[in-house]
């Protein structure tokens, strides 16, 4: 087992070089940069741009340094904590990011909850009751989920939402308490707006969760062991529970490595479409305007978490079912 | 001495006497050695179909599955002749019908059956309010025509034709989706919008199954370093969201480029990301074949690696992998109206479903335009129905099952 | 008698204005008439008993403020309001990002000289100006005013400015701003007192006033008191070095240049002259700003302005804030909403606390065709430099069409040039060559010489190309791609293929000045209202933003450093003229210039207009007063609500427009 985790470990190093080299080359890809696009922006607004200030700040971050230079700058920034300057924000990426990683963690959690919640149940009526009515309807409703474009669903429930329930457009709370510390008032407001998000981002990943769970537990009822236990005489939902569900679980724990990804980047546009306070429109608008420093170290960020996230559900995996231990390798 | 009184049902028979049971038959047919192993001719169609022919069988067996297979050919026929089925031609609008809401089709008239027809509108403008306000006037009494010549199109792009299916009446308006914000057919523009939308997924599809099967296909043959350097290159491409890389990339598109160029570009940038699934089952259906007895005796023939990969393996499984991509597709449909959304993708004057929602993603259309929304239907329809065929076919194509 | 007396005072304490010897009897009588109608709407007398404002009344009492009477300047400036208000309240407004912070100090709108809504300009901070000869100006300070931290505003910040910043090698390495220069020389400052400056040039410089009164102004003042402690020049060097290394900067002159933001807004610390002012640490999602208890305007019946406590921003997504709006979570809004969103905010008129007005526009065109005539391939340069050309194609332009389909027949139809409501307007320069005609368009391209038509009729270059434009746009809006399309159908009748590429914002204007884009659309004339004492530099080719000749604007921009030197004609004339302009000494001189100018550039078509006018929406909650039922909703002039001066508005009840507490945490 010890074996497995330093062979892991070993490996996520190279990885997660690959991935900032692949992040770097990405953001400066497109032609121009974060000052150019802010100074046309200015001008074709009809302001001046204060193209003084917009030099000294290149000289200060290195614009002028060749690209590999500048690379390493970033990453040994990274190495110390450092996530550099944001200058769409004007000020170090640590302080911008700060509020808003811990409201994307809680939508991304509630988002995840969501799914597994949402998916047991009907992936494990579906198996049982193959081909039933029930099983027809519900994995349709859950397709529905999967098929409709996030971001109009979004819009959509988020009209309706004050229409009939007057909660307020967009944000994750009621103007009023935001910049404030955290109250029951504050948590009641975030609970009453977290829904929506939740309910359009989750209702993709359960479609999927739903039909890997419903196939790897029609393979394992359909296995020997369930036969002569049904045979014997066990009560039905035993059966069912004590070891076909426990093989089933088997995608639920490997796919938190893809899950989470998933949940991060469609978290995004809706993100976006619903003015949340989260990552998404931030980075969004990184991207957009090219601002260098936050979009690629919070790129990293993200993709850390994700291969951060792969080897837990590969540890996690590893406990679960001795077969991968033993051929120290996830079963594919 | 007395005897011992037995029911008369346990008695035995005396030879000769009718007992009641069944009468003793002999069939008069020769003796065929060979008849309990001869076949029903079902069953020897069933052991000497191939495997392809066992796999339509089975998801014949799925009708859900067999539903949405025609309903996706329906799709993809109607493609093929957009212009004949679209009431107008991409290009049509009418400034004196912008924003007008659907029109119902009317087929009973005072309780009689009559050839269809719509209520032609009255249009007034409010304003006070700045609002187009649309009343459905009966008097006005306009009949569809079918088979008819309508707006002038170019066939496919190159010959000139007039020809619709159905028409509106002579001066008269159609709008069975009603119009958008200048005065365009909605019903019309959904069509021409299947071509652009559907084909996306096709095209994205067959690079992501190249790229799948040439990436996994090595990794899984050749096993050892390349097999591990392989896989780590698959878990970054996967680890990295989508969203930066799609925006990245849509960004360095050429602005120079055609809109058809920048169509493929999109194609290609989608397919790019998507190969990693494809390539993760090769890699592993790969592994385990390899060790097959047919494959032995392959390199031992003197085969090259290309060609037991290409002619021995792979149709062993190709049927999974079909089954794998289908499933690949609505994922890129949905990837290209997110794009779109986003304006990285098509964008106007190019006309796709993902352009169609993203012209609609603002609140006046949501609270007074929704007709506007009704593209989604098509992407849900599309998408459900390459989710439920995909998993016909990979029901269909498991031979474990 | 006691109330001539205080009417008297009062006209006297009214803003002198500033025409001095120019403005003539002309000037003189529009005082006098403003005088009359001061009195007519608000009478108000500057040194009426002052009220201390409620909202400062605690720190007052215990003794952390100076009473409000000894806050202001001595001479403070009186409002013209259309009624007296109440102070209290907190108007929130939606934002789109954090940077919008510097709209504070546009809607704020505190300047040393003020536009008025009819464009005139006044003194507004300054107590006065007096000017000589178009080129001497003096500047009055009001005695006692202070900055925001309670400072005074002396001339020293004046003094700083020009002499330790914008004389600075370090801090200015390219030299004074373009304002400040005639014909490249400097002026002579001079400190006559403690509240009197002077600026001296040789020639006259029309660009000073117009310059200060801007929505992102020149600054020719700063916070001395501040920003001496970021300066070299007086800093303790080892102080200034550690807070070099804190901050992170590269040395002391990137210090000073973050320290130093009247216009970005961003440091809570940075002393303002505004009406309100920063008080919330960004980044922030709910941006507060809070009264200015140093703020120098009065009403004139008792009370210090502003009327508002406090402003606040809420951060939204662009797309979303229209449904905001809708749902009533902005008590006055207009950036951000577009003319579409007018039915869905009418909508809900009636059911919110709000109500929407529909405010002119300014800008000569809402969207306009700049053909490039610096374009790189020579046969198309050839066609966009030949004036029957551009005719043509604005000829072909079928301007009502678009009127109706977008706009609903609300905007004004004509070339990109001044709107009617300029005092410059003639109906010639709107209605030549814009009339919908497409026969005159035809024989015009017949004439050039583009006769040859391949299968379709649509016309051919003379070496066989076809005539197909591509126009190139910035791609943010749909508006322009319909605009786009209305244009493409009614050119196709005149044989001109349209193709609309929309591109990133860099990429297109790269493309734009390096010749590549054949011809671009964006928005026409920033200035439609534009009076005879505005500069004229959007008709001649002045700068290199201009994208209908960006190569000779960079060469005028640079005086001939980079760029090609304007060969047309027509241009040169025009260039000729604006540079009479900047030499003019009398408005009567100004208005002839003004005038050759706007025929010239209407009788050349340099660019085609579309509709101008198009009607903003102004989102007003229904207790905020003071805010003109019409208006414009202009950047320069105009500061989009700033010549409308905020600091007047006022709400009904006091309680301001949300109902739950604002808490003293946002300080």
């Amino acid at each position: 087992m010890l074996g497995y985790i330093v062979h892991r470990i070993l490996i996520m190093i190279p990885t997660l070089i690959v991935i900032s080299i692949a992040i770097f080359t990405i953001i400066h890809l497109p032609p121009g940069d974060y000052f150019s696009t802010y100074i046309a922006q200015l001008q074709s607004s009809g302001e001046h741009a204060d193209l003084q200030k917009i030099a000294f700040l290149k000289a200060q971050y290195g614009f002028d340094l060749p690209l590999w230079k500048q690379y390493l700058l970033w990453v040994t920034g990274l190495l110390r904590g450092d996530m550099g300057y944001s200058f769409l924000y004007d000020m170090p990426v640590n302080k911008v990011v700060g509020d808003r990683l811990l409201l994307t963690f809680l939508v991304s959690v509630a988002t995840i909850i969501f799914t597994y919640v949402v998916a047991f149940p009907i992936g494990v009526y579906s198996a049982v009751r193959q081909y039933s009515l029930g099983d027809y309807v519900l994995t349709f409703v859950g397709f529905l989920g999967l098929a409709t474009p996030s971001f109009l669903l979004a819009l959509v429930l988020v009209y309706f939402a004050h229409v009939w329930f007057g909660i307020s457009v967009g944000g994750l709370m009621d103007p009023n308490y935001m910049n404030q510390s955290w109250s029951m008032g504050k948590a009641g407001s975030v609970l009453a707006h977290i829904w929506i998000p939740v309910i359009v981002i989750g209702t993709a990943g359960t479609a999927s969760m739903i039909r890997r769970l419903r196939a790897n537990l029609l393979d394992e009822l359909q296995k020997q062991y369930v036969v002569t236990a049904r045979a014997k005489g066990l009560h039905p939902l035993k059966v069912l529970l004590k070891y076909p569900l426990r093989m089933a679980l088997n995608p639920f724990i490997s796919d938190i490595g893809s899950l989470l990804p998933q949940v991060i980047s469609g978290a995004v546009i809706v993100s976006v479409v619903m003015s949340l306070p989260t990552t998404g429109p931030m980075l969004l608008d990184a991207l957009r305007s090219q601002d260098m420093y936050l979009a690629g170290s919070f790129l990293m960020f993200m993709s850390f978490l994700t291969v951060i996230g792969v080897f837990i559900s590969d540890l996690a995996l590893a406990t679960l079912d001795p077969r991968i231990r033993l051929q120290s390798g996830r079963r594919q | 001495m007395t005897d011992i009184t037995l029911d008369p049902a346990d008695r035995r028979p005396t030879p000769g006497e009718d007992s009641g049971a069944l009468p003793h038959y002999v069939s008069p047919v020769p003796f065929d050695p060979m008849s309990v192993e001869a076949m029903t001719v079902g069953q020897a169609r069933y052991s000497q179909a191939s495997q392809w022919r066992l796999m339509w069988w089975r998801l014949l067996r799925h009708r859900v599955a067999v539903v949405c297979g025609f309903l996706l050919l329906a799709f993809y026929a109607t493609t093929l002749v957009s212009e004949f089925l679209a009431p107008y031609a991409l290009d049509t609008r009418n400034t004196d019908f912008i924003y007008a809401p659907p029109q119902k089709v009317h087929i009973f008239e005072n309780g009689s059956l009559v050839a269809p027809y719509v209520e032609g509108y009255d249009y007034r403008l409010d304003m006070n309010n700045l609002k187009r306000v649309y009343t459905a006037n009966a008097a006005k009494h306009e009949t569809l025509r079918f088979f008819c010549g309508g707006d002038k199109y170019l066939f496919w792009g190159y010959i000139p034709m007039r020809f619709h299916l159905v028409c509106p009446s002579e001066g008269g308006q159609l709008f069975l989706l009603g119009t958008d914000r200048l005065g365009r057919d909605l019903l019309s523009r959904i069509i021409y919008g299947a071509r652009i939308s559907l084909t996306v997924g096709l095209i994205g599809v067959s690079v992501s199954f190249t790229l799948g099967i040439l990436i996994g296909g090595i990794a899984g043959y050749y096993g050892g370093w390349t097999d591990i350097l392989i896989q780590r290159g698959i878990e970054v491409v996967q680890s990295f969201p989508h969203l930066p890389l799609w925006m990245a990339l849509g960004a360095i598109l050429p602005v120079t480029w055609s809109p058809l160029l920048i169509y493929f570009g999109i194609t290609l940038i989608l397919g790019m990301i998507e190969w990693t699934h494809l390539a993760r089952a090769v890699r592993s259906k790969l592994l385990s074949l390899r060790e097959e007895d047919f494959c032995t005796a392959a390199v031992l023939m003197g085969a090259t690696p290309a060609r037991i990969i290409g002619r021995h393996l792979l149709p062993s499984f190709m049927s999974h992998l079909i089954a794998s991509a289908t499933l690949v597709i609505p994922s890129m449909i949905l990837g290209e109206t997110a794009l779109s959304f986003l304006g990285l993708g098509l964008r106007a004057p190019i006309t796709s479903w993902g352009v169609l929602l993203s012209e609609s993603q603002n609140i006046s259309v949501v609270a007074l335009y929704p007709w506007l929304m009704l593209p989604v239907v098509p992407v849900i329809v599309t998408v459900l129905a390459f989710n439920f065929f995909g998993d016909g076919l990979r029901d269909a194509a498991d031979p474990y099952h | 008698m006691r109330c001539v007396f205080a009417l008297c005072r009062g006209i006297g304490a009214l803003p002198r204005p500033v025409y001095g010897e120019r403005a003539g009897v002309r000037g003189r009588v529009l005082l006098f008439i403003a005088a009359l109608v001061a009195l007519a709407l608000a009478a108000g007398d500057a040194h009426a008993a002052l009220q201390e404002t409620p909202f400062f009344a605690k720190d007052v009492a215990a003794g952390k403020l100076p009473p409000v009477v000894q806050r202001i300047p001595k001479e403070p400036a009186l409002a013209e309001l259309e009624r007296f208000g109440k102070p209290g309240g907190d108007l929130r407004m939606l934002m789109a990002s954090p940077k919008d912070v510097r709209l504070m100090v546009v809607y704020g709108y505190a300047r040393l000289v003020d536009y008025t809504p009819g464009l005139a300009i006044v003194p507004d901070i300054l107590l006065g100006v007096d000017q000589q000869e178009g080129r001497i100006f003096t500047l009055h300070l009001r005695p006692g005013h202070k900055w925001s931290d309670g400072q005074p505003f002396t001339s020293e910040d004046f003094r700083y400015w020009f002499e330790d910043i914008a004389n600075n090698s370090d801090l200015s390495p390219s030299g004074l701003p373009l304002q400040m220069l005639v014909d490249g020389q400097p002026p002579k400052f001079e400190v006559l007192d403690e509240t009197t400056v002077r600026f001296t040039w040789d020639k006259p410089n029309p660009l000073f006033l117009p310059a200060l009164a801007g929505p992102d102004p020149l600054f020719i003042y700063a916070p001395a008191h501040y920003l001496k402690q970021f300066h070299q020049k007086y800093a303790d060097p080892q102080k200034l070095a550690d807070m070099v290394k804190d901050a992170g900067t590269h040395n002391w002159a990137a210090l000073h240049a973050k320290k130093d933001v009247p216009y970005k807004n961003d440091d809570p610390k940075f002393p303002t002259l505004d009406p309100w002012v920063l008080k919330t640490k960004l980044p922030a999602d709910r941006i507060v700003f809070e009264r200015n208890p140093y703020y120098y305007r009065v009403d004139g019946a008792g009370h210090q302005l502003p009327y508002l406590d406090r402003v606040v921003f809420t951060i939204a997504d662009s797309q979303i804030i229209p449904a905001k709006t809708g749902a009533g979570e902005s008590d006055l809004q207009a950036r951000y909403l577009r003319f579409d969103d007018y039915t869905f905010l009418k909508a809900g008129d009636s059911a919110g606390d709000y109500h929407v007005r529909l405010w002119r526009t300014g800008p000569g065109s809402q969207l306009a065709l700049y053909p490039n005539l610096n374009v790189n391939d020579d046969a198309w340069r050839a066609l966009m430099r030949d004036v029957r050309f551009r005719r043509a194609l604005s000829l072909a332009i079928d301007r009502h069409e678009i009127n109706q389909a977008l706009y609903f027949g609300l905007a004004i139809e004509g070339q990109n040039t001044v709107l009617p409501q300029s005092p410059l307007y003639r109906t010639a320069y709107r209605s030549d060559w814009s009339k919908y005609d497409i026969d005159q368009a035809n024989a015009l391209l017949d004439q050039v010489g583009l006769t040859k038509k391949d299968a379709d009729g649509m016309r051919l270059l003379p070496d066989g190309r076809p005539c197909a434009i591509t126009v190139e746009d910035s791609g943010e809006s749909s508006e322009k791609s319909d605009v786009l399309e209305l244009i493409r159908d009614s050119w196709r009748r005149i044989g001109v293929q349209l193709y609309s590429k929309p591109a990133q914002l860099t990429l297109f204007r790269r493309r734009v000045f390096s010749g590549e884009a054949l011809m671009s659309m964006d928005k026409g004339i920033e200035n439609g209202l534009a009076t005879a004492a505005m500069s004229p530099s959007e008709f001649a080719p002045t700068s290199q933003q201009q994208l209908e000749w960006p190569e000779w604007g960079e060469y005028v921009e640079t005086k001939g450093q980079s760029g090609e030197p304007p060969d047309l004609p027509e241009a040169k004339q025009l260039l000729d003229l604006y540079n009479q302009w900047l030499a003019a000494t009398d408005a009567g001189d100004q208005e002839k210039i003004w005038h050759q100018m706007l025929a010239i550039w209407s009788d050349q078509v340099f660019s085609m207009g579309t509709v101008a006018g198009v009607l903003q929406p102004v989102v007003v909650n229904d207790r905020l007063r003071n805010v003109p039922t019409d208006g414009m909703f202009n950047w320069d002039p105009g500061a989009q609500f700033g010549i409308y001066k905020p600091d007047g508005f006022w709400f009904a009840e006091p309680g301001g427009g949300s109902t739950a507490q604002a808490t003293p945490a946002e300080r």
